[in-house]
């Protein structure tokens, strides 16, 4: 995760739903009524960039010997991208998944709620489902012709559509090398 | 950036190759270049000076002599006519056919093929196919077929990619940077993961 990576920046933009836990003057801009005061378990969605600091972070009561953790700001509800039913789905055929429409940034999100709620059951699946599809993804990066100039088939582009930003990477990664490595074979 | 985006992370094939044609290879040479004494004396000129190899083989080729050089010294020599190259002892069918028989008899080893077999066997075909005492479309196809034996049993051990480590005793160099970027990918991607849900800070 670069500070400069672009793909993360974009996936740092994806809305996720939460909840207030305190009435806060003049952010009622993020609920699109700006000037008024946000309310006290009003539901938004806002982007990962701001919750993922919003939920940690909490208002400092004015008793010191407060030993208590402070309430943070925001609480995060869970998103409708790590429901059970998205997770079955994965568990039952990963390989026929439709990722991207999904969410094309799934393997950042996830792992970026992996780390904030320490979800081993959310890793442990992700874990499986890139081993499993990235099977297929090697399977279609290696399969490239050098003489047909159309590159791919009608199935290997549909199968790419449903490729994450992340696998596509490494399907370019894998293709691009397969590729030189096909070429300097047939240069002898 | 200043390097390429396809060669931050590996080899390209041509690299390869280049890091090969550096090891030793026997050639028979078809010139000689040891002087007598009285040659030296008269012309000191004529001499190989070598800065990344050893130049004394090449100051003291025999005809029919063999001697070792290096491989693309070799190959320019040969270009020229000027030597023939003796076939390394594992390039011959008996030797070939063994080879194929331990990776077929054992599927989850590979056999201990020099680390650049692919690749000298590829230059050595192209370049001197002549050289060869077995027909060379047979050591061919025999090549071709420890290749794709080679590359079923790397794909079978592709799917026991994990977020720890790999192992991959025998396998030749050229075959590891096939498969370079698509594992090291899947394998930083698990381990990010992994350590995603067990970071304690």
């Amino acid at each position: 995760m670069g500070y400069y990576d672009i793909d993360d920046i974009l996936a740092e933009g994806t809305r996720f739903p939460c909840r207030f836990n305190y009435e806060i003057p003049g952010l009622g801009y993020l609920e699109g009524n700006p000037g008024k005061p946000i309310s006290k378990h009003s539901k938004l969605e806002l982007p990962l960039w701001m919750v993922h600091l919003l939920a940690v972070v909490g208002a400092q009561s004015g008793d010191i010997n407060d030993t208590e953790e402070p309430l943070p700001f925001v609480e995060l509800l869970p998103p409708d991208l790590f429901a059970p039913r998205v997770l079955n789905a994965i568990k039952s055929g990963a390989a026929s998944l439709d990722l991207h429409a999904i969410s094309p940034y799934f393997y950042t999100l996830a792992e970026r709620w992996a780390t904030l709620f320490s979800d081993k059951e959310l890793s442990q699946v992700l874990k499986d489902m890139l081993l499993e599809r990235g099977q297929e993804i090697n399977n279609y990066a290696v399969s490239v012709s050098l003489h047909s100039n159309q590159g791919q088939t009608n199935e290997s582009a549909v199968f790419l559509q449903m490729l994450d930003e992340f696998e596509k990477q490494i399907y370019r990664d894998a293709n691009v090398n397969c590729k030189e490595m096909k070429k300097w074979l047939a240069m002898k | 950036m200043s390097l390429p985006k396809n060669l931050q992370v590996g080899f390209s094939p041509q690299e390869i190759q280049f890091l090969i044609e550096n090891e030793p290879i026997r050639i028979m040479p078809r010139i000689t270049t040891r002087k007598t004494k009285k040659q030296q004396s008269t012309d000191l000129g004529s001499q190989w000076s070598l800065l990344t190899c050893d130049d004394t083989a090449v100051n003291n080729m025999v005809v029919m002599n063999s001697c070792e050089v290096t491989i693309w010294l070799a190959l320019l020599l040969k270009q020229q006519g000027k030597c023939n190259i003796i076939v390394p002892s594992w390039l011959t069918l008996q030797q070939l056919d063994k080879y194929l028989e331990y990776e077929l008899k054992n599927t989850s080893r590979f056999s201990n093929l020099p680390w650049n077999w692919l690749v000298l066997s590829t230059l050595l075909f192209s370049r001197c196919s002549d050289d060869f005492k077995d027909p060379v479309h047979l050591l061919r196809s025999k090549i071709q077929d420890l290749r794709e034996v080679r590359l079923g049993k790397v794909n079978k051990g592709l799917q026991y990619l994990n977020e720890s480590h790999l192992q991959l005793e025998n396998l030749s160099l050229m075959e590891i940077n096939e498969m370079r970027p698509y594992a090291c990918g899947i394998m930083d991607k698990l381990r990010t993961i992994h350590d995603a849900s067990n970071d304690t800070s």
